[in-house]
């Protein structure tokens, strides 16, 4: 391909943020091109960046967002107010901001227009032809697949009677492959040089959901990408006499004509003379109304941060020694369980990233494929695997998995086949039928049976990760030392019980958006083994001792998992407690059984369709329920990060709102942790808050919809109803119910408890940083230690606030 | 200069999620080669750059470096203008003298 088409394809596709399967969900900013722009100066067709003034004036008048909050947020974003004499305003002098205040309650707000881009006209083959190739597990494989994905459509298409014949003729005069095809499309439809970028970007920006996917798939599977996706929809336009479309210009949309002199007059009343209306008139020239929305927004967090700010001052004392130490996922899921394991003085918890600082691809023992069990961030250097610790056992697992495999295999071969599935169905009919009859009145009942027949026929056998085959002792301690030092642990206890997390669902395809993020859309449990293993490496203590982190003979690291369905928590690898030990991981395990059904009970509340009063057995049974959409809430209500020791927060109902992480600075000399805690967990926390935030705002262009019409393509996504863009972002069942958010849209409010000169320094180094913290897509409050004053970060530096007070007024 | 053979040298820095595109270009204008470094630091237009992240390898900035015969060099650096236009990142052209021209060829 021509090296400038080849530049044009690039610079179309660079605003293009890469979509993962919907089978690895990684949770993503779908406007995070755009972070390097001031967040109220986006502007993206058919995207609301906030709630609508009517919603913000509902919640004001239902006390969630009050004038207090109203005037704070006008005076944060408009600094010019404070040098406002009061105004006149015929009735009484009020302060500026109290002006500005009165006229966000008062102003009238247009209806917002529809400015949703048009349909697609080419949605029909692009789908149908894009998804034949994609599917990983199609019916038939697309024919020369081998050849990229216009080059083996061009062969079928010249053939489909879907096709006018002269279009088909017409494509079979275009060149085979995709470079040359993109540039003879771009020469036949006549587009000039200058307009290449804006029509290539309009191709893409036609069905975003694919776009977004087959960016992945370019940039993680390689056997496809936006040339040959381009050179087929370009293709199409030639041979079916479509024109192109130009991308807009954001600079081309109309200016709002604000009304500012009929606002004046309506603050002054009826009674108002011409020289009051002038003097209102003035002060609304500095708050034009298309700001409002971001005003109330600014209110809306604002308010929320506050009462965070001011409950932190109850936060009580911990305990100055501790028989077991829960490090668990920053997840706020987590803080439920936190909170209550230390309701007992002897337990302390402790805030990591749920991978452990131990980024790995890990194939399991007898499983088919690996998955990466890390970050987004991180590309996977360490494959780890299992040992299996009783090889008799092993055999005879193997053995069995074998087995189900091949009758899986069997079975789906039989179902897909062109005459065998009627013979199937007369065949076994009446067992699937009883099946799925006990699978819907008695889920529970189902589970249990189908897992102890697995379990029967493939006995699971206990195996140890291998991490001396993957990483070298070097590499072993850098991450133990980086893991210590990042969540601040320096004092052990004798059991450290390292908590990963994953979800059970069943007949949900969106899963691994309740997994673990950290963990690629994966449990965590095999981090947290791996991270256990590590932690007890003698090697690895020695080497650790000598840079001043002695972990004591004594202490032991075990590995668990907690369910955020059923709230337990399991402790893996039993065979691996050493008997000192197994006293007190059964004490610990009888403690988080208690907490688990507090847990679940408290969680009930907010779950669409359960009640507290329900039996735990059946708020439990949700997990294997086959038409429960609401499993759990996953991250929904995700407002805020906190990073400092757990003084900052222990004993505090944070609601499960609050990503929690461990740092103390005294632990991190070098500052090296917290900026690795700030350019990792706290990036990755940015991702979920977004991915939240704007699917709860546009259900319908960066959320999913409504999952009860959702149809799978095998493990890459979701399309509502039989054909349509790829779903993007989350389902509503994860953000809302009926027509009602459960999902608050806040942007992360991020607390850090280290010097301030430290956090600036670390955000000055970081492009990324700079841009989240200085273009508001977050807001960044820190504080140098528990006595120090909180202050605000700004462009221009730190800027103290008062001490936090909730102020309860009401409209 | 000692026998050596005068080719152009084009030095890119740029995020590392363009870096992929980056390379792409390279290879589609001919250059048998590239070196990336990634995690390179430093103070530019956008102010500072840490270098190499322990938990974070897509914010951070990489620097891509190929040597290329001058017939093939001009529409790269027209590709790479082009692709840096309004974007993070910056490119330097210089003459270069390389000891085994047949691999660069």
């Amino acid at each position: 391909m021509n090296l400038l088409v080849q530049t044009h394809v690039a610079q179309a596709a660079r605003d293009v943020i890469a979509a993962w399967p919907v089978e690895s969900f990684i949770a993503v900013n779908p406007l995070a091109a755009h972070e390097s722009t001031r967040f109220e100066d986006i502007s993206e067709p058919g995207v609301a960046l906030t709630l609508t003034v009517p919603q913000y004036r509902q919640a004001f008048a239902a006390g969630r967002i009050t004038r207090a909050d109203l005037r704070s947020a006008v005076r944060e974003r408009l600094s010019e107010v404070a040098g406002f004499a009061p105004v006149d305003t015929g009735i009484e002098y009020r302060s500026a901001a109290d002006v500005l205040v009165d006229d966000m309650l008062a102003c009238h707000h247009p209806e917002p227009v529809d400015d949703a881009e048009p349909g697609d006209a080419l949605e029909r083959d692009v789908v149908k032809w894009v998804a034949a190739y994609v599917d990983p597990d199609p019916r038939w494989q697309m024919p020369g697949r081998q050849h990229g994905l216009y080059a083996a459509w061009r062969r079928l298409a010249i053939h489909d009677p879907h096709l006018p014949r002269t279009a088909r003729h017409r494509l079979s005069l275009l060149p085979a492959h995709a470079g040359p095809a993109l540039e003879a499309c771009l020469h036949a439809l006549e587009i000039r040089d200058a307009d290449t970028v804006g029509v290539l970007r309009a191709e893409l920006r036609a069905l975003p959901g694919w776009t977004s996917y087959l960016k992945w798939r370019s940039e993680h599977t390689g056997d496809v990408d936006l040339s040959d996706y381009l050179a087929l929809r370009l293709a199409l336009r030639v041979i079916l006499d479509l024109p192109t479309v130009l991308a807009p210009s954001p600079e081309t949309s109309p200016a709002t004509i604000d009304d500012l002199w009929e606002r004046a007059e309506l603050l002054a009343g009826p009674a108002g003379r011409r020289d009051d209306v002038a003097a209102i008139a003035h002060v609304l020239a500095l708050h034009p109304r298309i700001d409002h929305v971001f005003t109330w927004q600014a209110a809306y967090e604002g308010h929320y941060r506050a009462a965070l700010l001011d409950g932190l001052e109850r936060a009580t004392a911990v305990p100055a020694s501790a028989d077991v130490q829960v490090v668990m996922c920053i997840d706020p899921r987590s803080e439920g369980v936190r909170r209550h394991l230390e309701a007992d003085p002897t337990v302390e918890t402790f805030g990591f990233a749920g991978f452990f600082g131990v980024p790995i691809r890990f194939q399991s023992f007898g499983g088919r494929g690996a998955v990466d069990s890390l970050p987004a961030l991180l590309r996977p250097r360490h494959a780890v695997t299992e040992t299996p610790a009783a090889p008799q056992r092993a055999r005879k697992r193997i053995r069995g998995l074998r087995a189900l495999d091949a009758a899986a295999h069997a079975l789906h071969t039989t179902e897909n086949a062109t005459a065998t599935p009627f013979a199937l169905a007369e065949a076994t009919g009446w067992f699937y039928g009883l099946s799925s009859l006990s699978r819907t009145v008695t889920p529970t009942l189902h589970r249990t049976v189908a897992e102890r027949w697995r379990n029967l026929v493939a006995p699971p056998t206990p195996t140890e990760v291998t991490i001396a085959d993957a990483f070298t002792l070097e590499e072993r301690v850098t991450l133990a030392e980086a893991g210590l030092r990042m969540m601040g642990l320096a004092q052990f206890a004798r059991l450290v019980v390292l908590t990963g997390h994953g979800s059970t669902s069943t007949n949900n395809i969106f899963q691994s958006a309740l997994d673990c993020g950290a963990c690629g859309g994966n449990p965590g449990a095999v981090n947290a083994r791996a991270a256990a293993a590590i932690f007890n490496d003698r090697g690895v203590r020695e080497r650790l001792a000598a840079r001043g982190l002695a972990i004591p003979a004594d202490t032991v690291f075990v590995a668990a998992l907690h369910d955020t369905v059923a709230d337990t928590i399991e402790v893996l690898d039993p065979h691996l407690v050493p008997a000192s030990h197994t006293a007190a991981v059964s004490a610990f395990t009888a403690r988080a059984t208690q907490v688990a059904d507090q847990l679940v009970r408290e969680r009930a509340a907010d779950l669409p369709g359960a009640d507290p009063g329900q039996s735990l057995h059946r708020l439990r049974a949700r997990a294997h329920d086959w038409a429960e959409v609401y499993p759990e809430l996953g991250l929904a209500g995700n407002a805020a990060m906190i990073v400092g020791p757990r003084e900052m927060t222990r004993g505090i109902d944070l609601g499960r709102r609050v990503f929690l992480h461990s740092y103390r600075e005294e632990v991190d000399p070098t500052g090296d942790a917290l900026q690795s805690i700030l350019t990792a967990p706290l990036i990755v926390a940015q991702w979920i808050n977004h991915q939240y935030y704007f699917s709860a705002l546009n259900p319908d262009t960066l959320g999913a919809g409504t999952k009860t019409i959702h149809n799978a393509i095998g493990g890459i996504g979701v399309l509502s109803g039989h054909s349509g863009d790829l779903r993007r972002g989350l389902p509503w069942q994860s953000v809302g119910v009926g027509g009602t958010l459960l999902h608050e849209p806040l942007r992360l409010s991020v607390l850090v408890q280290a010097p301030l000169g430290r956090i600036g320094r670390i955000v000055s180094d970081n492009q990324v940083l700079r841009n989240l913290c200085d273009n508001d897509w977050i807001t960044l409050t820190a504080r140098a230690d528990a006595h120090a004053a909180w202050h605000r970060y700004t462009p221009y530096g730190w800027s103290r606030i008062s001490t936090p007070t909730l102020e309860t007024e009401t409209p | 200069m000692h026998g050596m053979t005068a080719m152009t040298k084009v030095e890119i820095i740029v995020p590392a999620r363009d870096a992929p595109g980056m390379r792409d270009l390279i290879a589609a204008a001919g250059a048998t080669g590239y070196t990336s470094v990634p995690g390179v630091s430093g103070i530019g237009h956008h102010g500072q750059h840490c270098g190499a992240l322990l938990f974070n390898d897509v914010d951070t900035l990489t620097m891509l470096i190929t040597v290329l015969p001058h017939e093939r060099a001009g529409e790269l650096i027209a590709a790479v203008r082009a692709l840096l236009d309004g974007r993070s990142g910056v490119m330097f052209v210089t003459d270069t003298y390389v000891s085994r021209p047949d691999y660069f060829q």
